[in-house]
């Protein structure tokens, strides 16, 4: 098989010392449910002609969480032959309607959400913020998702009310602010990911930006790993807000008499090992009890919304992850299952709907239960 | 087949607020985001697909400023062989009238079987200029097409009318045929795919370049003139309903079934 730049799979991803010891087919959370199969695609992409990806629809199920990376005892990156397979789709069109619409839209629009860019910052409307033009030692990348989401846009609203609290002196970028194109190279989407990732660099070079602090582990991801050129420091909005409540500066004085469980998302755990800050924060509020998944840091489980999951209707059958994390959540007692990333707390808010768990357990961000102990 | 078709860089107005220029003749333009008319870009997929099948050539054409570019160079990237665009200070201010007096001169000139546009743009929406195209070239047409088979030198074309109805014509190639959306499923074009299109020819061409005057373009050449652009005031009979969904649902129920638009 060759990438769309005409290199060989087997070279890009060093494939020829695969094992097909399978472990990472066993550690993918789609592959009990889907044709999806990290150790078969290894295999195919050496053996076989870009064709036989054509009609391989269930690609799109793969949430790129990466734990069959994590688990491959030869250092290979399974994940990144299937995103090399999406590119593939990808220029031969062969690309599901809704995650051409995805695309489509962060193209024309900035956003993969379909809507208007004089829109994004409609959120802040009534909360006077700075924006990036008068600098601020932080510059706060929302995201798309916690600027047009309705329910993820309480998010953005209680970390402002957070990063105020605890003296952090931010602006934000208003409606120059543009996707940040994780999900989008993911999606497989080459081009349009480097475009993005060059407007990016410029904006924040324009403003002067040397600190970044997102509220998505995704967009976190792509910043810190991903971008090229960036010179800015990158943060999630965990990792800042630990050491303000380390410095004393985050003062958490309001009781929360509540039992909560944490999400890990992979982009911020899996992807990179930041385990400890967010539980932190949520021990930190007085009150709180903070349970654990048995499956927990390392060994957390994807709650599929990532890898443009968002866009894709996945081909996989039986129950879906985050329905099982809610039952487990219950299992265990959980009043609140905390997350820490948009899409986890789309997936499970939807989990929490679909087991019929409403009013039982609830979804928040780490954010909004940082308000309720500070308010 | 040679085929034509005629495409639109246009502003995407469905959520963004629009601010009217204090000459009150157009549109605010910073902080839209544009890009091919809706209608065109179905009319750029039946383009191709029909080039894909009984080969031939695709040119695609518009009138604009620089930034429509963007159109062309994705009808590029999606199989269109060729591309021009006209551009000339004069046609501020046409009418559809005008507008397709421009087309018409650059088209007359070369070899088709099929014009394709778009049934109507996203921003003036008047869904005149295939028509009137046509009228000019004196060639037939057909609007709101869904459906196109040729077969040697006609066309069977469908035609969407109002009430769910469906009309079937046959009609003498070289035709117009105005599309309407949904009649196929236009194609993803990527990035990279929009890169490699830009060694295609893409050919500006100015009003003298197709020998136009600029008496025949503009509000000179055009039969309406603008007088004003306003928002329309907004209207007291919306009735926001209130309350948890299904008391809402159940008002709004009662609501359509009281004005008799639930069927019995
Ligand atoms: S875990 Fe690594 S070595 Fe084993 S089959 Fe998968 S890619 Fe090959
Ligand atoms: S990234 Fe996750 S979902 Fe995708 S193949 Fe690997 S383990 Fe499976």
């Amino acid at each position: 098989m060759e990438t769309i730049d005409g290199e060989s799979f087997g070279e890009k991803y060093d494939l020829f010392v695969c094992l097909q010891c399978g472990k990472c087919t066993g550690s993918c959370p789609l592959s009990m449910r889907s044709q999806l199969s990290p150790r078969k695609h290894v295999r195919e992409a050496l053996l076989f002609d870009n064709e036989v990806v054509l009609d391989k629809e269930f690609l799109w199920d793969c949430t790129t969480c990466a734990t069959c990376r994590l688990r491959c005892p030869r250092d290979l990156q399974p994940v990144e032959v299937i995103i090399g397979m999406r590119s593939i789709l990808i220029e031969e069109a062969k690309v599901p309607a809704t995650v051409q619409e995805a695309l489509e839209s962060t193209f024309k629009n900035g956003n993969p959400w379909g809507r208007a860019p004089s829109k994004r910052d409609e959120w802040a409307a009534e909360l006077s913020l700075k924006s990036a033009s008068e600098g601020a030692e932080y510059l706060y990348y929302v995201g798309c998702t916690p600027a047009y989401d309705p329910r993820v846009q309480n998010v953005a609203k209680s970390l402002v009310r957070v990063f105020k609290a605890a003296g952090v002196d931010f602006a934000i970028l208003g409606n120059e602010e543009k996707c940040c194109g994780n999900e989008i190279r993911r999606m497989g989407e080459v081009g349009l990911f480097e475009m993005l990732m060059e407007d990016n660099v410029e904006i924040f070079e324009n403003y002067g930006v040397e600190r970044i602090v997102t509220s998505s582990p995704h967009c976190y991801n792509v910043f810190k790993n991903e971008y090229e050129g960036l010179k800015a420091e990158v943060f999630h909005y965990t990792q800042l807000l630990c050491e303000k409540l380390d410095n004393g500066l985050l003062k958490l004085t309001k009781e929360l008499k509540k039992k909560v469980i944490y999400q890990d998302p992979c982009f911020l755990g899996k992807q990179n090992k930041i385990f400890e800050e967010p539980r932190k924060l949520i021990s930190s509020i007085p009150g709180v009890e903070l349970l654990e998944y048995d499956r927990e840091k390392e060994r957390s489980v994807c709650c599929e919304g990532g890898g443009g999951r968002m866009w894709a209707e996945a081909t996989a059958t039986g129950e879906r992850t985050a329905e099982t994390r809610v039952k487990e959540a219950v299992a265990l007692g959980a009043e609140i299952i905390a997350v820490a990333c948009p899409f986890c707390m789309l997936t499970f808010e939807d989990a929490v709907k679909m087991t019929g768990y409403e009013g039982k357990i609830e979804v928040k961000d780490i954010s909004e239960l940082l308000v309720e102990a500070i308010e | 087949m040679k085929i034509v078709v005629c495409v639109k860089h246009v502003p995407d107005t469905a959520e963004a607020d629009v601010v009217i220029t204090p000459d009150k003749k157009g549109i605010k333009k910073e902080g839209l985001a544009f890009g091919i008319n809706e209608w065109d870009e179905y009319a750029v997929e039946e383009a191709i697909l029909m080039k894909e099948k009984y080969g031939g050539e695709v040119v695609a054409i518009t009138i604009g400023g620089k930034e429509s570019e963007d159109t062309l160079r994705r009808c590029l990237a999606k199989g269109a062989d060729r591309a021009i665009r006209i551009e000339d200070p004069a046609l501020e201010g046409s009418d559809a009238y005008a507008l397709a007096k421009v087309l018409c001169a650059v088209i007359k000139g070369m070899e088709y079987d099929i014009i394709f546009t778009g049934a109507q743009a996203g921003d003036d929406g008047f869904g005149q200029v295939g028509q009137t195209l046509a009228e000019l070239l004196g060639i037939p047409h057909a609007a709101l097409v869904t459906k196109v088979e040729p077969q040697d030198g006609k066309a069977k074309v469908h035609r969407e009318l109002e009430g769910g109805l469906e009309e079937v014509l046959e009609i003498q190639l070289p035709a117009v045929l105005a599309v309407q959306t949904g009649i196929n499923e236009p194609r993803y074009v990527s990035i990279m795919g929009i890169r490699k299109a830009k060694k295609k020819e893409l050919k500006v061409l100015s009003l003298s370049d197709i020998g136009l005057s600029p008496d025949e373009v503009g509000e000179k050449g055009s039969l309406l003139t603008l007088e004003e652009l306003y928002i329309p005031p907004v209207e007291k009979m919306a009735e926001i309903l209130t309350g948890a969904p299904d008391e809402t649902a159940t008002k709004l129920a009662g609501i359509l079934d009281e004005r008799g638009l639930i069927p019995k």
